[in-house]
């Protein structure tokens, strides 16, 4: 029960972080880019928290981060999920050449580190928050191949789809209709578990100062605070709420995909009742 | 069989080390401008004479196919291009960044290991009990929250509050007069060192836990039970090994999330290995080291993944290398 209330909160807790990157215009005192006051100001009525070293209103300015850095990760997730299902699907569904192709390829390709490449790969693409969620879902999606393919492989040998398959299915009709359905709790829980990861991975780029110059993301407002100076004069006010928001979001992700999976995984149930 | 196996790793490591030289090749040729422009913008445009001796000195007028192979001779024989910054040859740069790396990699690897993997083999032992759900949802937390905020909270609170550590680089300013000390370096280790481990443990943690669920449900284990040994004999001779197995294979993805947290933890400690290099190498947008960088992170990777196959005997001595 614990873990269905655990479930239920933290998902509670993403639809608001939703509703306010969706309306952080209303919400926001001031425009995120506009110069609303004296820069480095403390926190106080005007600025909950305080202006930054241009004079932009932190407070709007994280409102406003919600957005790039939510999309980063949900829409590297989105690609690096929707990859990994597919490629998954075929290689376990068809056997053959397909999953010699799919498979040795995943196996090569585990061992290039994924970071280092997006980092030489961001400076090469112009960073555009799409590109940077592409690559990311791109490099990121490997592992996900192995988990569905694993998953799939153990399906395809199920009755259901022999049957299928005795009454003349097609294997589109197959795959849509029956193994597609059976995997997609654990393609959420990839889903959910790659937002977080990818999440953190924009972040840690927009530190890096490789983030997208378009938009206001939280990686940008701590890579700001810290090379600014927030950090060496003690400005909290300016470096925490990004971190904290960070953090935040990123327990929430964590909490969903952990409650889910264990909801998914009768194995790593209680199992005590062996010991008793 | 094992023979076999182990070859086919080696050849997937290979592999691996060729494709990411393929990549580094293609972005070279894929670089807006060619190269002269990017390194000596100028000159090209004064002198179209240069350009061509140019393209001549560095075989650029060479058909595609020739280059790669040339590509492929010079990485193979150490010859990794030169730092547009630093204007030294990229392996002499990253050489003396690496050792730095290791200094603090090693140590965080080692520590990291040991601490995830005893507190993740109590956790699975121990599943459902309160204890389990508590280090659990605490492992989430460190895993949920990035590298850079740890960095910074240990610095802020131990170093900045407490005083107890130096807030960054790696030696004092003592080391003008008497040279470089390795206590006073070890000092500046140990926060970095920190860092590093707290990122990487829950990821061992997790497998580890997982691991050693998987291997209770086992037969022998409720073999050993029916026998009548105590538990702690249980997990020490029979779990603990025959769950350490499937945790080697997942070690070498464990030290790419390593590098990674590298880069952000020696930013923010200014430690100067080759997290550090990174960062700097991305500010003035020094492509050559990057790509040797990134080429370096791979062979650590391919490293750690043999000393994980070469390992695997020690930890299952029903495995064979001969």
């Amino acid at each position: 029960m614990a873990r269905i209330r655990t479930l239920i909160a933290s998902l509670v807790l993403l639809g608001m972080c939703i509703l306010l990157a969706v309306s952080c215009p209303l919400l926001a005192p001031f425009s995120p880019s506009e110069i609303s006051g004296r820069p480095l100001q403390e926190p106080c009525k005007e600025h909950l928290m305080g202006t930054n070293d241009l004079g932009q209103d932190i407070f709007s300015r994280l409102l406003y981060g919600t957005r790039a850095t939510m999309a980063l990760g949900l829409l590297g997730a989105l690609f690096s999920v929707s990859l990994s299902t597919a490629l998954g699907m075929i290689s376990a569904y068809y056997g053959g050449w397909p999953d010699e192709v799919i498979s040795r390829g995943v196996d090569i390709l585990m061992t290039v580190p994924g970071f280092p490449l997006l980092l030489v790969a961001a400076i090469f693409f112009s960073p555009n928050i799409f590109t940077i969620a592409g690559l990311m879902g791109l490099l990121g999606g490997l592992q996900g191949i192995r988990i569905i393919r694993s998953q799939v492989l153990s399906l395809v040998e199920a009755e259901f789809v022999l049957g299928a398959r005795a009454l003349g299915s097609s294997d589109h009709y197959i795959i849509v209709r029956h193994i597609l359905p059976n995997i997609l709790t654990l393609a959420v829980v990839n889903f959910v578990f790659a937002a977080q990861r990818f999440m953190l991975m924009g972040v840690g780029l927009g530190f890096l100062g490789l983030g997208d110059p378009a938009v206001i993301d939280w990686g940008q407002m701590i890579n700001r605070a810290y090379s600014n100076g927030g950090f060496a004069m003690g400005m909290w006010w300016w470096l925490i709420p990004p971190g904290l928001a960070v953090v935040l979001l990123s327990m929430i992700l964590a909490m969903i995909g952990y409650s889910l999976e264990d909801e998914l995984n009768p194995r790593l149930r209680k199992q005590k009742i062996l010991s008793i | 069989m094992r023979i076999g196996y182990l070859g086919w790793r080696m050849a997937y490591s290979i592999f691996a080390f060729l494709i990411s030289m393929t990549i580094t090749f293609s972005l070279l040729h894929l670089m807006p401008g060619d190269y002269l422009h990017a390194i000596l913008p100028y000159l090209a445009e004064k002198n179209p004479q240069a350009t061509v001796l140019f393209q001549e000195q560095f075989g650029l007028n060479k058909p595609l196919i020739e280059q790669y192979t040339l590509y492929m001779g010079n990485v193979l024989g150490g010859n990794w291009g030169y730092s547009i910054h630093y204007g030294l040859p990229v392996v002499a740069v990253i050489s003396e960044k690496l050792y730095w790396t290791m200094l603090i990699f090693i140590p965080a690897t080692l520590l990291s290991i040991l601490i995830g993997m005893a507190i993740g083999s109590y956790s699975g032992w121990t599943c459902g009990s309160n204890l389990d759900s508590i280090t659990f949802k605490i492992m989430i937390f460190l895993g949920a929250v990035p590298s850079y905020w740890w960095a910074l909270f240990l610095i802020l609170v131990l170093g900045y509050y407490l005083n107890l550590f130096p807030l960054g680089g790696y030696v004092g300013i003592e080391t003008l007069e008497r040279g470089v000390d390795p206590l006073d370096v070890a000092h500046h280790a140990i926060l970095p060192i920190i860092s590093l481990t707290i990122v990487s443990i829950p990821g061992i943690y997790y497998l580890m836990r997982n691991s050693m669920i998987s291997t209770f449900g086992e037969d022998y284990i409720l073999n050993a039970r029916s026998k009548g040994f105590s538990e702690t004999y249980i997990l020490r001779h029979h779990a603990l090994r025959n769950a350490l197995l499937p945790m080697l294979t997942v070690l070498a993805m464990e030290m790419a999330h390593m590098i990674m947290g590298s880069v952000f933890i020696e930013t923010i400690f200014s430690w100067p290995g080759m997290g550090l290099l990174t960062y700097e190498a991305l500010r003035v947008r020094d492509i050559p080291l990057l790509q040797g960088i990134f080429l370096m992170d791979t062979l650590i990777i391919i490293i750690a993944n043999a000393a994980a196959d070469f390992s695997y005997p020690l930890v299952d001595p029903r495995v064979k290398v001969v």
